[in-house]
């Protein structure tokens, strides 16, 4: 099968691509954004659950007509989400992607460049065995 | 319900049934290889796999089941709703640099760096069947009782000559035959076609009836909650967290404590589940690349959350236009709110007409949805059991592909009787607290071994192993010895609201879902494996693995298939 190999075609590549400053941005950019949005969408929403299960009374207060606070943080809790998803995609278009583009651009040029070499040592080789023989 | 409407939704049922044999056929000439039948060749755009996903996981439990809840004890039914959509932002975050690292399942991306492959592909092929089959299980008893609910057949009645107690049986057959044909023969791709049919079905009947039941009331949502609080006899009360989870007890603080702590614990569960189920992941590798895979989980957060935000219109209409009585009629639980508000509904539009073909149409949405979600666990299980088990610890990586896609469509042989056997066994027990103990268990076993392999450099193989097993084990010890399986008793009638007839209790473990102990203890697993095992990490496939999953070098792609080659 077309299995990942066990180690990376040259011994310390990756190694050599994770001690790059474009890399090290893009991981740290993610990092951020990770928590940024961990700690909103998770403190939000057990904020609400506390509420729901401790503020009985703050919930049931009447925000209008027959809609009261449960409801409305609820409906709240969707929209949250909707533009929480919107932000991060966003945020990651701008920030994320065009680094991780051009790395991997990079790599695949890289990939594609020894194989070229390898093709041309293999029909070396074989012209020289041919020659020989 | 008049005869006439149960042969409109059985007929419509027969259509549902011949459409999808066609994709699946047309799928099974259209696969080739793993990469076809595990991740429909990589294939299907953003948009599509967003269908899928949502098909995926919007059950009949939370279609009927959360329109129930709601329908009988108000506002705490939302509650599901809320943790099922927050859940999604979780599986945003992780969905990239899942696709980026992994192939076919959750289990290439945590033996990656591992250097126990055998032992950790092991683990995660036990963990995935086990959620899968919890969840399967859950679904298939469900659909026995749905059935000959939709066909109408009381106890006592026949249809076609069959009594409820073997339509019953019957239908958890069927179910399994169907689920079986769609992923032996179609794979992935007739799979997702079959979620994507179920997902713009279910969107279109939920849409419908919101849109007829909140015209009832002068499309004034206010007005709407008003009536159904007053309906409910319980007037505003109806509308506020507290009459079915965290109920407040007086004159017993330690019971009231209890009583919200397991709905936090319900909470927990839910919103980290969701990134941990095996056939949401699975559902990762059937796009081109990462930018795809973050456009599906988008357009999943978008129709889950329309989804569900209309599963507040669903169960406060049924209770406001059906009433409570009339559900519970019918069924005790409520899982026929959403059917009723169907007949109804289509009543006031075109008289007993009108309301049988709209109940057959919402009851024909119904029964796609539970087939295309028994589908996809399968799908799930099989390709962990055949890739994971199969592939790398068996023939330790060195399987033909063909061979591996034989064992694939054996194991979903396998995986379906096993839930068959189970459902026609447990069919007449109350198992619906297995959804929810399926996501505690995919966060307490799957979400911490995930976490970690992709962010703690000193992770290990140990640590992923004790991970997975520490939180499978932790929570379905917990749940064997918790009130959901011996000891709950009705106080008013003295019935067994447990598993177990009443009589029988030896639970020790007060909380009904796990998930408050059995996540952080999960964790806690991964962490002291790692730390407490002599094995040091590999660094260097460390750093490949974060290049890896957050550049997308050498991630799987799209197989670009070229003419055979000339000698």
């Amino acid at each position: 099968m077309a299995e990942t190999p066990r180690r990376a075609a040259v011994p310390g590549e990756f190694t050599a691509l994770a001690q790059d400053d474009r890399f090290r941005l893009l991981r740290t950019r993610f990092r951020r954004l990770a928590c940024t949005l961990v700690a909103s969408f998770l403190g939000w929403y057990f904020l609400y659950i506390a509420l729901s299960a401790f503020a009985r009374d703050f919930m049931a207060r009447p925000a209008f007509g027959h809609i009261n606070m449960a409801l409305l943080l609820g409906v709240l809790q969707f929209v949250s989400t909707f533009l929480l998803a919107w932000r991060y995609t966003r945020y990651a278009r701008r920030m994320l992607d065009p680094l991780s583009a051009q790395l991997r651009d990079e790599a695949g040029r890289r990939q594609a460049e020894r194989e070229h070499i390898e093709r041309v040592m293999a029909e070396r080789r074989r012209i020289e065995n041919w020659t020989r023989g | 319900m008049h005869s006439d409407g149960r042969f409109l939704t059985f007929g419509l049922f027969v259509v549902f049934i011949l459409i999808t044999l066609g994709i699946t056929l047309w799928a099974r000439a259209n696969t080739r290889d793993a990469d076809d039948f595990y991740a429909g060749g990589r294939a299907f755009s953003g948009p599509q796999n967003g269908l899928a996903l949502a098909g995926d996981y919007m059950s009949a439990a939370s279609f009927l089941g959360i329109a129930g809840i709601i329908a009988l004890s108000g506002y705490d039914g939302f509650l599901y709703s809320i943790g099922f959509l927050v859940a999604w932002l979780l599986t945003l975050l992780l969905v990239e640099l899942m696709r980026n690292a992994g192939r076919f399942t959750m289990a290439d991306v945590l033996s990656y760096r591992a250097r126990r492959q055998p032992r950790v592909r092991t683990a995660a092929a036990v963990s995935t069947v086990t959620v899968s089959v919890f969840y399967l299980l859950a679904q298939m008893v469900g659909a026995g009782a749905l059935v000959s609910l939709l066909l109408g057949i009381h106890p006592g009645e026949t249809f076609l000559g069959l009594s409820a107690g073997s339509a019953k049986v019957l239908t958890i057959i069927v179910v399994g035959m169907m689920m079986v044909f769609y992923v032996t023969y179609g794979g992935m791709k007739g799979t997702t076609w079959v979620q994507i049919i179920k997902a713009v079905l279910l969107m279109a009947g939920t849409t419908v009836l919101t849109v007829l039941v909140l015209g009832r009331f002068g499309f004034n949502l206010s007005d709407m909650l008003g009536a159904a609080a007053e309906a409910s006899g319980r007037s505003a009360d109806f509308l506020q967290p507290g009459l079915k989870y965290g109920r407040e007890i007086e004159g017993d603080p330690l019971r009231t404590l209890i009583n919200k702590l397991d709905f936090i614990s319900l909470a927990v569960a839910l919103v980290l589940g969701t990134a941990g189920l095996p056939h949401i992941v699975s559902r990762f590798f059937t796009v081109p690349d990462a930018r795809a895979a973050r456009t599906s989980v988008n357009w999943a957060i978008g129709l889950v959350g329309l989804f569900y935000l209309m599963t507040l219109a669903l169960g406060f209409g049924a209770t406001a236009v059906v009433g409570q009585e009339a559900i519970t009629a019918q069924d005790p639980a409520g899982n026929t709110a959403a059917l009723q508000l169907a007949h109804t509904l289509g009543e006031f539009a075109g008289g007993p007409l009108g309301g049988d073909i709209l109940l057959a149409f919402i009851g024909a949405v119904a029964f796609a949805t539970i087939l295309a979600v028994v589908s996809g666990l399968v799908l799930a299980s099989s390709t962990s059991l055949a890739h994971d088990y199969f592939g790398h610890v068996l023939m330790l990586g060195r399987p033909r592909e063909s061979q591996e896609v034989a064992v694939a469509r054996f194991a979903a042989f396998l995986v379906g009787a096993l839930a068959v056997v189970l459902a026609v066994v447990a069919r007449n027990l109350n198992v619906a607290f297995l959804v929810a103990l399926a996501f505690a268990m995919a966060a307490s076993a799957n979400l911490p071994a995930i976490v970690l392999s992709l962010f703690w450099r000193r992770f290990n193989s140990t640590g992923v192993v004790a991970g997975i097993y520490g939180g499978l084990l932790g929570s379905l010890l917990l749940m064997a010895f918790s009130p959901v399986v011996s000891g709950k008793i009705d106080p008013a009638t003295g019935a067994s609201l447990s598993l177990l007839p009443a009589g029988v209790d030896f639970h020790v473990f007060p909380l009904e879902n796990p998930g408050l102990v059995s996540i952080p203890f999960g964790f806690l697993c991964a962490v002291a494996g790692t730390l407490l095992s002599r094995e040091k990490a590999d660094q260097e496939r460390y750093d490949e693995l974060s290049v890896r999953a957050l550049t997308g070098t050498g991630s799987h792609r799209a197989a670009h298939r070229r003419p055979p080659r000339r000698k």
